[in-house]
């Protein structure tokens, strides 16, 4: 044997002996790594990838010929749903053209419960601040309706803040898939994970260009890094994210990375909200979904993420050209694209839709929903189920009562100086509700002036005294017994309450010693209500006013009549409802559906209503409380442009504590307070301080007026009665006969004991004259 | 001729007696008196001719939007999508709270449900806006009996 041969058999031995062992060994170790690496993936990528924060969703609007609108309030409802000005005729979805007397409106597609709306392009005719027509620009059809999306009005974020539409590869575009693949990894189709010629021909690049210009990572590789390392540059990091990236590989299949990988990466920031997914990018960036994407504008979000605020055209449009324009030079590059379509590319300027960077909208609002879901849903779920929560919210009249409270307020404080606190937390503060009485919907809540200084809700967690905002429900409980035509004393008596003293007085002096009971409550007078509760029995009232939800107690004392005892503010406002709704008590109703992420309903609440007075009483009570506006303390309402039937009531507490007003049509009910946290006096009434802010609020809302009335039971009856007795009227004797209504079975049935003892023989004569006449 | 004569002595005959016996009975009996035509209309005002008429379905913008949503919420009852029906069936009440139809529409949604007790409430209401139409009125009627029959 020569010795070279000797040393070739020794090389063998050894290599048998060691290095293949060895090899063996790390093959084997590798092995079982990828084994261990492909349960970790598996783990993850089989269960829930992403944590999608859950949306809330106003209400649907709704719009009709003949519907009066606020146009300011329209075009900011507009411009929040993510429409754009263009000035051509619209022809992709979200476009809008806007002339002085209509709006073309490409509108987008939405889905509510049940329902999928296809966008349509319409036309909206103005004229004389009402909806002139509606219609089909396709078609050319007029349109008797039409609603427009739920707005986004909120979103529950975990920790990281990321907003995320998931996409499916199927909805995503071709031309999309190359833009990515061109910008970050042409072989994507061909290697197993890792691209070798890839990373050589970056280092080349680099070199060449002696700075940073191309990555070597594949899709897979930045997948990798993404969903499970850390970003920090080590050798071990890097080792990972390479056995990593080969696991993935054998895995699963190529469409199916490339799916995650869209949903998963970068692009972009919206204020303090991470934009994650091509989903929400294209949404973000050029309102329209992925698969609407035009070819330059997918080119200009595969430029973004190689640096997704760098290369954004909210920070720098020219930087965002030249990089779209080498990611559509590399598609010709690929032949992926023409070069026709690159030379109609290259001139088109990057344009993106812009987006509005708001605080939280609703803020009390949201908190009153958020108390409700959180009985439903954890925390941790509403950040990361991606459930759309629909709500009744309707934002233009959030707005509207925002702005009417901040001019009101700001309003009484420069008419009193002495109003003004410098510290936000002490400073005067207001709340609103608004509801739809029949159907108990929310419509808008603002439980403070400034919710980010004071998140306390004054309208679900305050405890005030109401006041004579109270005395309606005093005077319904009369209606047994007494008639709006009633006459009540108003005379000083003294009460005694738990050994007491009480004297109650009137807010002004009045020499009349009695009044009728519709005066009584359209002037609020307190001597006067306070005969007719004696009279009625406070056990009597305190049992009616059980039936209207209140949940804070009521005592048994006189005094209840002029509402000394607290209540909560969306309760009073609950139990104004069931008299503009035939006597039927609804519940406050803010969340109407909610919806997982596969828009299937998982909750739905309804409107639940209880009949708590009758149909006749409610609209008795409705007629009384009109007084108030026509003749009574709330007159002021008319000379702020409030010409349409209403309802209300105005209410103050002692020393001006609180100042209340509670007004309603049958289409809308809004409750107004206003008042110090610390109880110290406004020095204004309901009337000088809430009224305003009632009136600002519901002029801003001409869609919610429809100037209509209550309908007359059939169980009211309307009968001519004398104004100072109460009976019936009898004519040319008593001076001041007066249309009233009355229960049908409570109709007056004496002639006027004070005018109708006169001319018995003239009487006759009248009767006679009727009878004759019939003949 | 004849008959004129004899009406006008037939009347000379009733004014002579009723002028008597009130002669007699006015001291003691309350006189019939009628309501006096000058009214001061101190109660507010109902809403006018034109605010009735636009109430009405079919007339007022506001109630054919009302309507389209009604009807929408009909098919959905038609489907047996008693949960879809009454979403839509409330904006439509929200719309135009006068339209009785909804209100029926909302008792048949929830007699689907098996919620006699709303169910009832709803056919109540329906009851009170529907008075008017003979036809509804019948229909409520029946839906009523079978609300009864449900419950039992």
């Amino acid at each position: 044997m020569t010795k070279k041969k000797r040393s070739i058999n020794i090389f063998f031995k050894r290599l048998l002996k060691w290095y293949l062992p060895t090899v063996i060994l790390i093959c084997g170790i590798m092995l079982v790594y990828c084994w261990y690496l492909s349960i970790q993936i598996d783990k993850r990528f089989s269960g829930r990838r992403w944590s999608i924060p859950s949306k809330v969703y106003s209400d649907t609007t709704i719009l009709y010929p003949g519907q009066k609108t606020n146009r300011t309030l329209f075009n900011e409802k507009l411009r929040r749903l993510g429409y754009r000005e263009v000035a051509h005729r619209p022809v992709d979805k979200g476009e809008l053209n806007r002339s002085a007397s209509s709006i073309q409106l490409y509108l987008h597609d939405f889905i509510v419960p049940s329902r999928y709306k296809e966008g349509i392009p319409v036309q909206i005719r103005f004229g004389e601040n009402r909806i002139e027509s509606i219609t089909n620009l396709n078609t050319g059809q007029l349109l008797p309706i039409l609603e427009l999306e739920p707005e986004e009005v909120m979103l529950f974020f975990g920790p990281h803040r990321e907003r995320r539409q998931l996409v499916s590869i199927d909805q995503v575009s071709q031309h999309v898939i190359y833009a990515v693949l061109a910008a970050e990894d042409r072989r994507f189709y061909t290697h197993k994970g890792l691209d070798p010629k890839g990373i050589l021909r970056a280092v080349y690049t680099n070199l060449r260009h002696a700075s940073i210009r191309q990555g070597g990572s594949t899709i897979t590789q930045q997948l990798a890094k993404n969903y499970f390392l850390t970003s920090k540059r080590t050798f071990i990091r890097k080792l990972k994210e390479l056995f990593m990236s080969v696991t993935i590989e054998v895995m699963y299949e190529k469409n199916e990375i490339l799916e995650i990988y869209l949903n998963e990466i970068y692009l972009g920031q919206k204020a303090s909200e991470a934009i994650n997914g091509i989903g929400e990018a294209s949404f973000f960036y050029f309102g329209k979904s992925v698969s609407n994407l035009s070819l330059v504008e997918a080119a200009t979000l595969a430029g973004l993420i190689r640096g997704p605020n760098h290369y954004s055209p909210y920070i720098d449009k020219d930087r965002c050209q030249k990089r779209r324009d080498m990611v559509l030079n590399a598609m010709v590059e690929q032949g992926w694209i023409s070069d026709e379509e690159l030379k109609m590319a290259l001139p088109l300027p990057v344009e993106a839709v812009g987006y509005a960077s708001y605080g939280k909208k609703a803020p009390y609002f949201m908190d009153y929903l958020s108390e409700q879901l959180t009985v439903l849903y954890s925390p941790q779920d509403l950040s990361s189920l991606g459930l759309s929560i629909y709500t009744t919210l309707d934002t233009q009249v959030q707005m509207a009562a925002e702005n009417a409270l901040r001019t009101g307020l700001d309003s009484l404080e420069k008419s009193n100086p002495e109003l003004y606190r410098t510290d936000p937390q002490k400073q005067l503060q207001g709340a609103v509700i608004v509801m739809q009485p029949k159907t108990g919907y929310v419509l808008a809540m603002v439980g403070g002036r400034n919710y980010s200084a004071s998140q306390f809700n004054r309208i679900t967690q305050a405890q005030r005294q109401p006041g004579s905002a109270f005395k309606p429900f005093v005077y319904l409980s009369g209606l047994d017994k007494f008639t709006p035509a009633s006459i009540l004393s108003n005379e000083s008596r003294i009460y005694e309450i738990d050994g007491k003293e009480w004297i109650p007085q009137n807010y002004e002096p009045m020499p009349e010693e009695s009044v009728r009971m519709r005066n009584a409550l359209a002037r609020s007078i307190n001597l006067a209500t306070v005969d007719l509760a004696m009279q009625v029995g406070i056990d009597q009232i305190i049992s009616e006013v059980g039936k209207f939800g209140f949940s804070t107690p009521l005592k048994p004392y006189p005094s209840i009549a002029l509402g000394s005892f607290e209540v909560i503010p969306l309760e009073l406002a609950r139990a104004y409802c069931p008299f503009a709704a035939d006597g039927v008590l609804s519940y406050p109703l803010a969340l109407k559906e909610v919806l997982d992420e596969n828009d299937i309903v998982m909750e739905r609440r309804y409107m639940s209503i209880k009949q708590v007075t009758t149909p006749e009483k409610a609209f008795i009570m409705s007629s009384l409380l009109q007084s108030v506006v026509e003749n009574g303390t709330a007159n002021s309402l008319k000379k702020m442009g409030v010409a349409f039937p209403v309802a209300a009531k105005t209410g103050t507490t002692n020393d001006y504590r609180d100042a209340w007003f509670v007004g309603y049509t049958p289409d809308i009910l809004a409750l107004i307070w206003v008042g110090f946290d610390d109880g110290a006096s406004i020095y204004a009434s309901g009337s000088k301080a809430a009224l305003p802010i009632w009136a600002g609020l519901v002029n801003a809302l001409p869609q919610y007026v429809s100037g209509g009335w209550f309908r007359m039971p059939p169980g009211v009856v309307k009968q001519v009665v004398c104004s100072e007795s109460g009976q019936l009227a009898v004519e040319d004797s008593c001076p001041h006969p007066i249309e009233e209504y009355f229960l049908a079975d409570h109709v007056p049935i004496d002639h006027c004991a004070i005018h109708g003892d006169g001319d018995s023989f003239g009487r006759i004569i009248d009767g006679l004259k009727g009878f004759i006449n019939k003949f | 001729m004849g008959l004129k004569v004899l009406l006008i002595n037939f009347k000379m005959v009733i004014v002579t007696f009723i002028f008597g016996f009130s002669m007699v009975l006015s001291g003691c009996a309350p006189a019939v008196m009628k309501p006096s035509p000058e009214v001061y209309r101190e109660t507010p005002r109902e809403a006018d001719e034109f605010e009735e008429n636009a109430e009405k379905p079919g007339l007022s913008p506001r109630a054919l939007a009302a309507l389209q949503l009604t009807e929408q919420g009909r098919m959905f009852l038609e489907n047996n999508q008693p949960d879809d029906a009454i979403g839509i069936l409330e904006r439509a009440l929200n719309l135009n709270p006068n339209n009785g139809r909804n209100y029926y529409y909302l008792a048949e949604a929830w007699l689907m449900k098996w919620n006699v007790g709303q169910a009832a409430e709803f056919n109540r209401l329906a009851e009170i806006y529907l008075k008017d139409d003979s036809e509804w009125r019948y229909r409520v009627r029946l839906q009523r009996e079978r609300i009864k029959e449900q419950n039992q």
